[in-house]
């Protein structure tokens, strides 16, 4: 994945960005249990559904090619199983419902990571008391995330500058050993962490 | 095998939610209990590097690749509890950053990748190795042989929850999902071999296992996420022991259909084709091409497990091992 | 009263080799000390050392004394608090989601919340020149502005001495500057660990010289780097600056 794909928020001044975290991510919540919910084929409802995500995406003033590039991104995985549905009785129209029914959502989520901090949602978190431990595994797997793709990125290109042979057994040994390292140095990372953490007074 | 949102009804979403809850809910408890202080940074960590392991792609054929989930690593290299928890992370992240996989179908993914996947993944590590012992060998083999197994049990839940919320039927979606996901399976099998023979060799010390006093109250905690396991997967075994003769009737009265429904799973089946001739009942036939094709991943695991621990005399091949230096920092 | 007294101070690894030997020195409340030696020399460790890190066992005679108070399990939290300590790799010291929770861990972990939290860390990003970086997330900082993260995240505690272990380790000539000054205008105790000798003239007029765990000299700066032999027996060597000053 791309360095900037591992970012879906993109800072803009609109009045979608300054709204409440919580209430986005209530509102993205509640779009999404109603469209997924609602019975095969309301048509009517998925169009006005598809009108109020326009018409926020408009106010966000993010480009229209990021969105839908996004949700491209994503699109495959929902084509792919849609289209087992196909193989059943009235099969194009369940086909035909869940695939719009499962792009509206998509739509929805890729509007509210690309207009909301992912550390607004941590905190979200954190104050409807979801369990303490989750929130803080959380919250360091964001942060790490990107420390990790990029030590990895500068392991598979040590690898590839010295790495003259193309075979398929060899880059999958290559690729499972950059895991293994990858492991290694998290968990040596992880125990800086904790010694960083004391170091500033964490109480357990 | 990530659902998105619009694929499971409501029942489903609400039977699964539940289950990921309690499950989640169980192995945070235990965790908290078990997880010495100074480990919790590595849950956090393990979480990103799962995710950062999935982003690197193994090239399978004519250009398409595939990638780790990393349900039976994660168990095998931090335990059951915390694989449970790391897994639940990184599916939550995937799902409100990334927009991959539902936030109805959360639970459900939760449900098969997050607590299916590592349970029953941990259940067949501890298992074999119990069985074969404790060498590398057999550790290995283990390894190979839980992370297949996982990869198809998680797909066969997955394929149970479709056919539960009625979008798409068992008769399609197991053969499919479970017949894909046997061939994917060696594929993540082999990837996690191969990661934890590494590390095995790199630092066999982060692989020791933690014994003693502590084992105990994990084999409650075991039992726990096994009897949710369990039920969750009764749950779409009903409809599948009563709908079964119902599709092939079905089948039989309308289209002709069952050439299509055959021909989805021949694409990807391991064995010549899935489902086997001259076996009178699809359902019989299903069984024996999953038995069969489950002692063909045995006996890779096996073949595997033997060709990693067979001292290698010949082209030790520079950068092709994992030499992961030490780069202790604080010293 | 010395803000910090180290005593007779030596430690194992677990698997049983040297990491220091009878280490003693003292800092002066407000006085800048470097700390200097090859690499393995156990700078770092004896940094661990200081705010109680290490050892993993504590000893049952304790050596080292922060403002008088021993560095031992009751007091402990309030070491952690007086003791600020730099890591040297910043990645692994800011570990909260932005730099404003980064900034406020440590009050957090003092028991601070609400307004007093807040104007603590607003005060400590504007000592470090990073006013408004409240919202920022830490991988799109500089290494420059990390480590000024990380300073920051110290003197929100309001910590009286700073162990600072290789803090101008891969900043480019900006950065550096820019964290000189920054330390220079610090009024508070610094143990600064570091390979840039430069640095050292510049900051410390006294230095502590370590080696495979052991002091082996310790004075004013410009005496001891000058100290051509003594620098090449150590893994150093005499800073230019030094050679400019002291034309032979």
């Amino acid at each position: 994945m791309h360095r900037a794909l591992l970012e879906p928020y993109q800072h803009r001044r609109s009045a979608i960005h300054r709204l409440p975290a919580g209430l986005k991510a209530g509102g993205a919540l509640a779009f999404v249990l109603v469209i997924a919910l609602l019975p095969r084929a309301s048509w009517t409802a998925y169009g006005a559904g598809a009108g109020v995500l326009l018409l926020l995406a408009g106010l966000s003033r993010i480009r229209p090619r990021a969105l839908a590039l996004r949700l491209l991104l994503v699109e495959p995985f929902a084509l792919g199983v849609a289209l087992l549905s196909l193989l059943q009785q009235d099969g194009l129209r369940i086909f035909a419902a869940t695939l719009t029914k499962s792009t509206l959502c998509l739509f929805c989520m890729v509007l509210l990571s690309s207009t909301t901090r992912f550390s607004a949602l941590l905190r979200l978190l954190w104050r409807i008391r979801v369990p303490s431990l989750l929130v803080t595994t959380l919250a360091l797997m964001h942060r790490y995330l990107f420390v990790l793709a990029d030590e990895t990125a500068c392991m598979v290109r040590a690898r590839r500058s010295r790495t003259f042979t193309q075979d398929r057994a060899s880059a999958w040994r290559s690729s499972a050993s950059v895991i293994a390292q990858l492991f290694v140095r998290s968990s040596e990372r992880a125990e800086r962490i904790y010694a960083a953490m004391c170091a500033r007074g964490w109480k357990t | 095998m990530h659902i998105p949102d619009g694929f499971l009804d409501a029942k489903t979403a609400v039977i699964t939610s539940a289950l990921a809850t309690a499950g989640l809910g169980v192995a945070l408890a235990g965790v908290r209990r078990t997880l010495p202080p100074r480990r919790i940074p590595l849950i956090g960590l393990a979480a990103a590097f799962v995710f950062a392991a999935q982003m690197l792609n193994f090239p399978v054929a004519g250009g398409t690749s595939g990638h780790l989930v990393g349900a039976v690593l994660a168990a095998v290299l931090l335990g059951p509890g915390a694989a449970v928890l790391v897994m639940s992370a990184v599916l939550i992240l995937q799902c409100l950053m990334f927009a991959d996989g539902g936030v109805t179908a959360l639970g459900a993914n939760v449900f098969d990748m997050a607590l299916v996947a590592p349970a029953v993944g941990y259940g067949v590590y501890r298992l074999l190795r119990r069985l074969v012992g404790e060498g590398l060998r057999g550790r290995l083999f283990a390894t190979a042989f839980a992370a297949w197994c996982s990869t198809v049990a998680a797909a066969i839940s997955c394929a149970g929850l479709l056919a539960l919320s009625g979008t798409v039927p068992l008769r399609v979606a197991l053969p499919a999902m479970g017949g894909i996901h046997m061939l994917i399976g060696l594929g993540e099998a082999l990837i996690t071999t191969l990661v934890v023979a590494a590390v095995a060799r790199a630092r066999p010390e982060l692989l020791l296992e933690r014994t003693g006093p502590r084992l105990r109250p994990r084999y409650g905690e075991l039992a726990a996420q096994g009897l949710l396991v369990a039920l969750g997967l009764a749950l779409f075994v009903a409809p599948f022991a009563s709908s079964w003769p119902d599709g092939l009737e079905q089948v039989a009265a309308t289209l002709g259909f069952e050439h299509r429904a055959a021909a989805t799973p021949a694409l990807a089946a391991p064995l010549s084709g899935y489902v086997i001739p001259r076996v009178g009942s699809a359902a019989l036939s299903t069984v024996i091409a999953g038995v069969a094709g489950t002692l063909v991943a045995f006996g890779l695991a096996w073949l595997l497990a033997s060709l990693l621990t067979t001292p290698r005399s010949r082209g030790a091949r520079p950068g092709g091992k994992g030499e992961a230096p030490r780069a202790p920092r604080a010293a | 009263m010395n803000a910090l007294e180290v005593r007779h101070l030596g430690y194992h690894y677990p698997d049983g080799t040297t990491a220091l030997r009878d280490v003693t020195f003292a800092v002066a409340e407000g006085e800048r000390v470097g700390l200097i030696g090859p690499n393995g020399a156990g700078k770092s460790t004896l940094l661990l050392h200081l705010n109680g890190l290490l050892p993993e066992h504590p000893a049952a005679v304790p050596t080292i004394h922060v403002f008088g108070t021993a560095v031992a399990e009751p007091q402990l939290a309030a070491i952690r608090a007086r003791v600020g300590l730099l890591f040297q790799d910043p990645d692994d010291q800011i570990f909260c989601p932005t730099v404003w929770e980064d900034v406020a861990f440590g009050p957090l972990q003092l028991g601070l919340h609400g307004a007093g939290l807040a104007t603590r860390v607003e005060r400590a990003l504007e000592q470090v020149g990073l006013g408004g970086f409240d919202e920022r997330l830490p991988h799109h900082l500089s290494r420059g502005e990390k480590r000024r993260v990380c300073l920051a995240g110290l003197l929100a505690c309001e910590a009286r001495l700073l162990a600072l272990d290789e803090p101008t380790s891969d900043l480019d000539p900006r950065g550096r500057r820019e964290l000189k000054g920054l330390l220079e205008a610090l009024p508070v105790a610094q143990v600064i660990a570091t390979h840039d000798l430069e640095l050292v003239v510049e900051l410390c007029p006294r230095v502590i010289v370590l080696d495979r765990g052991g002091v082996v000299a310790q004075g004013p700066t410009a005496e001891l780097l000058a100290d051509e032999q003594l620098m090449l027996a150590h893994g150093l060597e005499r800073p230019h600056i030094l050679r400019h000053r002291h034309p032979h």
